[in-house]
């Protein structure tokens, strides 16, 4: 297979080349035109240096800078001007000095448009490395997937490309190889190195029924796994993606450094040429005036105010992908310095989302109890229930009756006509049964944190069961930064106070929204916002709106299972340590984006005036244009510096 | 949606040029032209063609090398 090369490397390419044959004609002119100032000798008579020179600079502007000049002067009759249009005018004007001088009594600056062209050149070639050093990380993104898949066909295996692979394929995947595309393990045990998508560097095991992520490498074991997800479904395609939309997109605080931009041109074409006529007509200095208009034409640069946003971003993003965070919306990197509140969901992000049965309480036999509830919850797909229902172990259940599910309580149902309710205590309430004789016993079950399941048959207690989740390893660490940097950080659940307090305090939180239904998350999040600027984390499972409507929506998940479209920064391993990265990596950025369009406007403010008052050499306003652009953006590779 | 590969875009001024341009095309709902990913990322309906897409690059001096729905 030919291997396609990059547009951007083709750019680069192609700036090199024209680098080095324009400054193989430069520095003879160069040579030139300094040898007979530094010694005092003269090599030729002074018309013959002219017009070497303007032999020297001829291909240098209309050949190697072919390019700029076309699409430079194109803008005069499009009106669409561009950068070039600028470089373009002045190197061209400055050749022509070359040629007039020979009628008019003006100084030749031939020799100096081709040093222009050439810095320019040099310019461009450096700015488009350092570009494309800016998007590495996603580069690598795009280069891990897997070339060729190792498929079962009619029992045989055999290696075929990656683009052949087709959904209910059954993969072979041997230890250290790379898993082809997204799937779901049929047979075989191992672990997986996943850090290259979720930045986590720990490797996940994988058993029977465990998704696996496509371009993630297995470790030990043989694993057979059926592709679930192929080309551009696949979550590393997701992610590169993701990654490439937020390069491109925008950071309010860049609207006018665009604004700016999209004017520039023309406003610098105006005052090139009120530069020359004030020279001329004010000062009689034709020859000074040039100069001046030249250097206003080669100083002005565009490029550092449009890339010092987009640049930022771009290795921001990278950095981002490499810790498992994918920033998804540009503006939620300035949002993020002004938020106030970070709500978390609790169930399946400060907790693992696996909740399990600790403790039974039982009034009647408990094996009866058991059967019971779990042939009632067996029905029903609620987390909690599967936690029950997995404790009972069973084979057989009850039949049940009128079973029906009630939002936000539990359930209900009947067994052998005997009415039975499982739920909080808010069920209970609704259905007139008294809490009375096992209130002390509910009260205990909730202070250690247990989500307390009520069971009554025909109105009557026959036990609770507690279950609990248990908080991930990360959160009570995350927690406490959050805390020390000074969010105010709150739990938003549907448990009643008193469990939502226990499982809080656990990990540090001392604000509780509890009682809240799944639906009303998102107003919950709307009262807060009155108050301040509100980022959510959720796993996006059953608080999208709420997501939605923060100011800052983090989506969190481990793997495949991650509600992208939800969040504006999504973090794929699981760990809330994760919104500690993406709060720190925000800032870090927003203040990088600050500095670099900060120089940028600086510059330009000091720049220009100073050209049009004639003091800088054409020559040096092209260096300092070159390297201002060349600053913005290495600047913004030294965001790596930074520890996230 | 369309994702438009753009050749010979270096500069800023390139880019908001471009941007300037597509939308002046009728039907062409948003434009997002990137100056980092060389692509712009263009919202039509169906009465846009293609061609007028490539046109509206090519009037300001650059070149669509590639579509993508």
């Amino acid at each position: 297979m030919k291997e396609e090369i990059s547009l951007e490397e083709l750019e680069i390419r192609s700036w090199k080349k024209r680098l080095v044959w324009s400054w193989s004609f430069t520095i003879p002119i160069v040579f030139l035109m300094y040898f007979s100032k530094l010694t005092g000798m003269m090599l030729f008579e002074e018309k013959t240096m002219i017009i070497l020179q303007l032999i020297l600079a001829f291909p240098v502007i209309f050949i190697f800078g072919s390019q700029t000049i076309k699409a430079g002067f194109r803008g005069f009759y499009t009106f669409y001007f561009s950068m070039d249009s600028l470089i373009a005018l002045g190197t061209v004007i400055a050749y022509l000095t070359g040629i007039l001088q020979f009628v008019f009594d003006i100084q030749d600056y031939s020799g100096i448009s081709a040093m222009i062209m050439s810095i320019f050149i040099t310019g461009k070639y450096i700015e488009s490395v350092a570009r494309g050093k800016a998007g590495k990380e996603i580069k690598k993104l795009i280069e891990l997937g897997a070339k060729n898949a190792r498929v079962l066909r009619s029992n045989k295996e055999i290696e075929i490309p990656i683009s052949e692979v087709k959904i209910d394929d059954v993969m072979i995947i041997k230890p250290g190889e790379k898993i082809p595309t997204d799937g779901i393990v049929i047979k075989g045990e191992s672990s997986v190195n996943e850090s290259m998508i979720t930045g986590e560097s720990l490797p996940v095991d994988k058993k029977k029924g465990s998704n696996v992520i496509g371009a993630t490498i297995n470790q030990y074991g043989i694993l057979y796994v059926k592709a679930t997800k192929i080309g551009q479904d696949t979550f590393l395609a997701h992610v590169i993606d993701l990654v490439e939309q937020a390069q491109s997109s925008k950071v309010p605080i860049q609207k006018l450094a665009d604004k700016i931009t999209s004017i520039f041109v023309p406003v610098i074409l105006i005052l090139s040429i009120l530069t020359f006529f004030g020279w001329y007509l004010f000062f009689d200095e034709l020859t000074k005036g040039i100069g001046a208009a030249i250097s206003v034409l080669v100083i002005a640069c565009p490029c550092a105010l449009g890339l010092a946003t987009p640049i930022a971003l771009t290795v921001s993003s990278g950095i981002g992908a490499k810790n498992g965070i994918l920033i998804r919306k540009g503006e939620a990197i300035q949002t993020m310095k002004e938020i106030k509140f970070v709500v978390f969901d609790k169930t399946g992000t400060i907790t693992k989302g696996e909740p399990e049965v600790r403790e039974i309480y039982s009034l009647i036999d408990e094996k009866k109890l058991m059967l019971i509830t779990a042939s009632l919850e067996n029905l029903s797909e609620h987390p909690i229930a599967k936690s029950i229902v997995k404790k009972a172990n069973l084979k057989k259940y009850l039949e049940v009756k009128n079973f029906k599910i009630v939002s936000g309580k539990g359930v209900g149902g009947s067994i052998s006509n005997k009415k039975i309710f499982i739920g909080n205590e808010k069920l209970m309430k609704e259905n007139e049964i008294s809490l009375k004789s096992i209130q002390a016993k509910i009260d205990d079950f909730e202070n250690k944190g247990y989500t307390t399941m009520i069971v009554s048959e025909n109105k009557k207690i026959i036990g609770i069961i507690g279950v609990a989740d248990a908080i991930k390893e990360d959160s009570v660490r995350a927690i406490k930064i959050l805390n020390k940097k000074g969010y105010k950080t709150i739990m938003i659940t549907g448990d009643n106070e008193r469990t939502a307090r226990a499982i809080a305090s656990q990990v540090g939180i001392t604000m509780v929204i509890s009682n809240v239904l799944p639906e009303d998350k998102s107003k919950k999040v709307k009262e807060l916002q009155k108050k301040g600027k509100v980022a959510f984390v959720g796993d996006g499972i059953n608080d999208a709106p709420a997501l939605k409507n923060a100011n800052v929506g983090i989506a969190i998940g481990t793997g495949t299972d991650i509600a992208i479209e939800a969040g504006d920064i999504i973090l794929t391993n699981g760990s809330l340590m994760g919104v500690v990265k993406a709060v720190n990596l925000s800032k870090a950025t927003f203040s990088k984006i600050k500095q670099n369009l900060f120089w940028a406007f600086a510059y330009n403010v000091f720049a220009i005036p100073l050209a049009v008052m004639g003091i800088l050499h054409p020559v040096v306003a092209e260096i300092a244009m070159a390297s201002s652009s060349i600053t913005v953006v290495a600047n913004a590779n030294l965001l790596r510096r930074k520890k996230i | 949606m369309k994702k438009l590969f753009i050749e010979g875009m270096h500069c800023a001024s390139c880019a908001s040029n471009i941007e300037r341009s597509l939308k002046k095309i009728k039907g062409v709902k948003s434009v997002n032209v990137s100056l980092m990913t060389r692509k712009a990322i263009v919202d039509v309906d169906s009465t846009v063609k293609d061609d007028d897409l490539k046109k509206a690059i090519s009037r300001t001096g650059y070149k669509l090398i590639k579509i993508e729905e």
